[in-house]
């Protein structure tokens, strides 16, 4: 009986005892495979790059764009990001970059390119690669990416053919000067900052993304653009004003310049009164 | 002794066994903020010829060594020489072979006026 009863015990503790070694060889395999000697990468693709790595590509493409003036080039080299939102990532990119005090040039590119593909109409992918599974990510590229290529596979979609299209994008037309044709005062919030809103057309009335606007005043200056918020429009960018301030406003450095912009007196519920915010528009004449 | 590796040894070195493979194949450990240094060749070729596409309206040596620069730590012109290479290999046009080739030419010069 008590032999019995030993032998049961052993059994059991042989049954933990195995499987506390199995759990523990699978804990030094996995510490050895991930972190000891993990799989190393040599041939990565750009979507696994370091954020700001991708924002030096992202620069490189907007700069490639602005020298080609090759959107779908510029689209598919985007695609290899895997950004689900690339206008939205380089309207954020451009914005980090003025906030960062960076060239101007260079954040107009991106800015640029960011409204370019705005306004770019829906058209379907053009190629919809699907993923190899790999013990390695390969990238599974596109032929219309320069030169690249890669394995492509699954069903072919037909790629978009790149037939020239007529340019619907408004640019700016160099020495084209914009002229103020609209001012409108807003008194709708005495708890915000005073808002300058700045919408810019070209002669045809469509907005202009990638517009700088200059904003001096007394001992101060700013540049920023239009179409870095898309959901506001375009052709549209906003600016916080001082409620005190006296501000110039122009449209590029060709633009004439509007002075004396202040944010609107606004009389608020209890008689008193606030700032309140103004939206100009430009137009090419 | 040996009743003690049978009964610990062979369940730890299955257990090592299943963890690598899980570890190594099934699983392997994710990269996902990775260096341009270890990018596939013909994204790096892609990459130059962005810097050279560009290079032909700035025509700023600095700028684009800047940018060559985020592919590792050689000088350009080596950079820009590899990305050559790989763009013969995967055949680009005369076109894009010839901004690559002004582009090395650029970038040895800017060397050359760093040194």
């Amino acid at each position: 009986m008590n032999s019995n009863v030993r032998r049961g015990r052993r059994r059991t503790f042989f049954g933990v005892d195995l499987l506390l070694a199995v759990l523990g060889g699978i804990a030094l395999g996995l510490a050895y495979a991930w972190v000891i000697s993990p799989v190393e990468y040599v041939d990565a693709d750009p979507s696994m790059l370091r954020p700001e790595f991708k924002d030096q590509f992202r620069a490189a493409i907007a700069a490639s764009y602005a020298a080609t003036g090759d959107l779908d080039r510029a689209l598919a080299r985007l695609g290899l990001l895997g950004d689900p939102d690339a206008a939205g990532a380089l309207a954020a990119q451009a914005q980090q970059m003025l906030a960062a005090g960076a060239d101007f040039s260079k954040i107009q590119q991106i800015a640029q390119l960011g409204a370019d593909l705005q306004a770019r109409p829906p058209v379907r992918p053009v190629v919809l690669p699907s993923a190899t599974p790999s013990s390695a990510p390969l990238p599974t590229s596109t032929a219309s990416v320069g030169m690249l290529t890669g394995t492509v596979t699954g069903t072919p979609v037909p790629a978009q053919t790149p037939t020239p299209r007529p340019s619907f994008t408004p640019t700016l037309t160099p020495g084209a000067g914009f002229v103020l044709v609209a001012q409108e005062s807003l008194c709708e919030s005495a708890d915000a900052e005073p808002l300058l809103t700045v919408i810019v057309l070209d002669a045809s009335g469509r907005q202009v993304p990638g517009a700088e606007l200059i904003v001096t005043w007394d001992g101060g200056e700013d540049h920023f653009f239009t179409g870095l918020k898309p959901e506001l429009g375009d052709g549209v960018a906003d600016f916080e004003m001082a409620g005190d301030v006296n501000y110039a406003v122009r449209v590029g450095a060709g633009g004439a310049p509007v002075a004396n912009v202040s944010a609107p007196p606004c009389a608020g519920t209890g008689g008193d009164s606030f700032a309140g915010d103004l939206v100009l528009t430009f137009r090419q004449p | 002794m040996l009743a003690a590796f049978k009964r610990l040894g062979l369940p730890l070195s299955l257990g090592v066994a299943i963890g690598l493979l899980y570890g190594w194949v099934i699983q392997p450990a994710e990269y996902v903020d990775v260096s341009p240094i270890i990018l596939r060749a013909d994204y790096r070729a892609d990459y130059v010829l962005m810097i050279a596409e560009a290079h032909t309206a700035e025509l700023d040596p600095e700028l684009a060594a800047q940018r060559l620069a985020v592919l590792g730590p050689e000088p350009p012109s080596t950079i820009v020489l590899s990305a050559i290479d790989q763009a013969r290999k995967q055949a680009y046009s005369t076109e894009e072979m010839d901004l690559l080739q002004r582009l090395l030419a650029d970038m040895q010069l800017f060397q050359l006026d760093e040194q």
